[in-house]
């Protein structure tokens, strides 16, 4: 076994390079699962969609407060100092859907019957904002009605009055909808996530072990020992292997550790199953992309280019609704497309019958047809180079 | 002397493939991710039509008011539903394949059905609860003065839009660009390994290359500046056309002030040429170490500067003010996303001066390792 023992000195010597990943990988997971697991996802019941928006008044009046009252309902208030920059900057980021501003004098002439106009500063065409502006055209509106035909009203029996309507509202039923576990979610993302330290840490180990073994005057020293060639390329392929599952292996390892509050069910089970049947599809990328290149810094742009570019245009990163259907056509090409595509399934998944199971079983298969393509390619390449 | 050694170099530089593709074809092809990736992030949060059923009961049909309030907001350019009237099985239906977000029921009360929560299916009810409201206010003011149903009847036929759009930038809130900015940020700083290139090559102590330099009778600070001007050329070159690139084939806005964005990424190449002087100069350590840490420094500064995470760059704004200044990266960042997002020159210029700052500390760094090295052996 020494040509396998060799493979496996190669891959630990470089190691420090595939462990960058890795690391990157564990960050990530603990920020996000740090993050996810502040937001609950409930079905039983409805809870009306809130926003953040940005509240300044410039007067301070009965009716205002009633207002922002009955604002507080559908936007939590940020707390934002009222500088241009500061606001501007939380629009940016998102921080707020819109800025509200309510200009000096509002109240006095809204109780006259004037026309008057909240100011907003807004990302145009937000669903959030459709939203509020909902909610204030209906609460100055109903008002509007008091203030018109009631002569004399006063703003504390105004928003009495507002209070009362306002507190009536429509009943809501929630059709059986998809049960979905919480942290299933999360699960599916991470999963996701899976195809890019898999992808750069494999092909990193494998090509550099290629890279030696392809090397001219090493070849010929391996053909002059009494060791059948067969004998060394099996031995390769298995350290090949080997290297491929303790990888996964590592990764998965780390998921659970920052995960495991979410539990082990049978989807648990098919995902695991299909980032095995992915991280045996990357073996044979890599195998084609240590047969292509040349030298140890090429290594490096292409594990780079092939595990980014694969990524980021096959929904590992923004979820595939995010991205053009021309992009997922082209991304259609590539095995990691496959795979988020199986995991997403999965993470729908409500029973686990041969039917429900069938296109999950089609994307596995269509993997394993493309890790099959890249190793056959890669051999007909080597076998050619030889000739 | 100086159109000499610089030539050579600019060929040596544009004989470098390996950094050609790292400062110009990585960007290049990372940018078109991005842009791939992220063109329709925003699609999730923007509005469109909703799609909603009424079901076809008697109660709908003679409710007059009801059907009306209706019919206004789902017609015109502007309106908030498609509706569509069907029975209830039909609803049912509908709603599982997710054709529709929600349908109404008109009974004796008015009620929604829906299968998830979220900002469509709380429009919908917003839209129930306003149908209600208003009629709750009506049959108030019907008792408190029952003489006033004509004002009444007019003001809900006139119902007034109480919000104004005011604008105080002309630029669009669009924050997929702030990728893009940091994309060049990271580009810009890419000229590091330039920086290294040039160290290395006039330390006798770290290459053959420089050992020969140093015998010929050419002023050392002169040689290293001359080929610093021709790797700064070169990456500004590669920079450009990056911008290019990103401007006009993947249509990123940069705003109106394209001279500054041009003199920003000149800062932006200067400043990552002499972070990559400095760290070659002060770290004694083999290439791939120094390379490891230029490349680790610039993707922990990226990542705070909102690189990967973008509310990361808020976040440290809002918390620790002062690491977004000593992040070179975010400077970088900030400039372009100033020049495109401001009206005001005030947080640019500031960037720009702390940026300079930096500059001069690492160039100041580099001199002071690398001048006057004497050997006594190679």
């Amino acid at each position: 076994m020494q040509a396998f023992k060799l493979a496996m000195r190669i891959i630990n010597k470089n190691k420090a390079q595939m462990l960058i990943y890795v690391v990157i990988f564990f960050a990530i997971s603990a920020i996000m699962s740090s993050y996810s697991s502040r937001e609950s996802k409930s079905y039983t019941s409805f809870t009306p969609a809130k926003t953040t928006i940005a509240f300044i008044s410039e007067e301070d009046t009965p009716l205002i407060d009633g207002f922002k009252k009955e604002l507080a309902r559908v936007a939590d208030f940020a707390n934002i100092p009222d500088e241009t920059e500061a606001l501007q900057d939380a629009l940016y980021f998102r921080q707020v859907s819109c800025v509200l501003r309510i200009p000096k004098g509002f109240t006095e002439k809204f109780m006259n019957g004037e026309n008057v106009q909240i100011e907003r500063m807004s990302i145009p065409n937000s669903m959030r904002n459709v939203h509020v502006e909902l909610c204030i055209d209906k609460y100055f509106n109903t008002a509007a009605l008091y203030v018109r035909s009631i002569d004399g009203i006063s703003q504390q029996e105004l928003v009495r009055y507002l209070e009362k309507d306002l507190s009536e509202t429509a009943s809501v039923e929630i059709a059986a909808a998809d049960t979905e576990s919480p942290g299933m979610i999360d699960t599916n993302y991470f999963f996701n996530y899976f195809a890019y330290p898999l992808l750069s840490v494999i092909i990193l180990g494998m090509s550099a072990l290629m890279l030696v073994l392809n090397d001219p005057d090493l070849k010929m020293r391996n053909n002059c020992a009494p060791v059948k060639s067969t004998s060394i390329s099996m031995q390769f392929i298995l350290a090949g292997l080997v290297f491929t599952v303790l990888s996964w292996l590592l990764i998965v390892i780390l998921h659970f550790a920052v995960n495991f509050r979410d539990g082990f069910g049978p989807k648990t089970l098919l995902l695991l199953s299909s980032s095995f049947i992915f991280a045996i599809c990357c073996l044979s990328i890599s195998f084609l992309a240590g047969t292509l290149v040349k030298s140890r810094d090429a290594i490096h742009a292409a594990a780079n280019v092939l595990s980014l570019g694969m990524s980021f245009i096959s929904g590992v990163f923004v979820p595939q609704e995010l991205l053009g259907s021309h992009v997922l056509k082209i991304a259609s090409f590539t095995p990691v497309y496959w795979y988020v595509r199986a995991n997403n399934t999965i993470a729908g998944l409500n029973a686990f019958t041969p039917d429900t199971l069938k296109p999950v079983i089609n994307d596995f298969l269509i993997i394993i047809g493309f890790g099959t393509a890249f190793f056959s390619v890669s051999l007909a390449l080597r076998k050619q180079k030889t000739s | 002397m100086f159109t000499h050694i610089f030539s050579y170099r600019l060929k040596c530089l544009l004989r470098n493939y390996e950094n050609i593709f790292w400062m110009l074809i990585f960007p290049l092809i990372l940018a078109t991710l991005f842009y791939m990736a992220f063109s329709n992030l925003n699609s999730a949060e923007a509005f469109s039509i909703i799609d909603i059923a009424v079901v076809d009961s008697e109660q709908y049909r003679q409710d007059g008011n009801f059907r009306a309030a209706l019919e206004k907001v789902s017609t015109g350019d502007g309106r908030l539903f498609n509706v569509s009237v069907v029975s209830i099985e039909e609803a049912d239906k509908m709603l599982k394949n997710n054709q529709i977000d929600g349908y109404i029921v008109v009974d004796r009360q008015i009620k929604m059905v829906v299968s998830k929560t979220g900002f469509r299916q709380t429009i919908i009810k917003t839209f129930i609860d306003n149908y209600m409201h208003t009629f709750s206010a009506v049959s108030t003011v019907m008792s408190q003065a029952p003489d006033k149903i004509q004002q009444l009847l007019e003001t809900i036929e006139n119902r007034v839009n109480y919000v104004r759009e005011v604008s105080t930038t002309s630029a669009d809130p669009n924050n997929v660009h702030l990728y893009f900015y940091s994309l060049i940020a990271m580009a810009c700083f890419y000229g590091c390994f330039s920086g290294m290139r040039e160290v290395s090559d006039i330390q006798a102590d770290l290459s053959p290359l420089a050992a020969r330099l140093n015998t010929a009778p050419v002023y050392k600070l002169k040689a290293f500046l001359y080929n610093s001007f021709a790797s700064v050329v070169v990456h500004f070159a590669e920079l450009l056309i990056l911008i290019a690139y990103v401007i006009f084939v993947l249509d990123v806005d940069f705003g109106s002030k394209i001279a500054h964005v041009i003199f920003t990424t000149l800062i932006g190449s200067i400043t990552g040429f002499s972070f990559g002087a400095f760290v070659s100069a002060v770290i004694r350590k083999s290439e791939g170490f120094k390379t490891a840490v230029m490349i680790s420094t610039i993707m922990v500064c990226c990542f705070f500067a909102g690189m990967m995470f973008q509310d990361m760059k808020y976040i440290i704004a809002v918390n620790v003010p002062l690491l977004s200044y000593l992040n070179p990266l975010n400077l970088l960042t900030d400039a372009f996303y100033s020049l495109y997002y401001y009206d005001t020159f005030t947080r640019y210029y500031t960037n720009i001066a702390v940026l300079l700052a930096f500059t001069a500390v690492f160039f100041t760094g580099t001199y002071l390792v690398i001048r006057r090295k004497k050997y006594a052996s190679l």
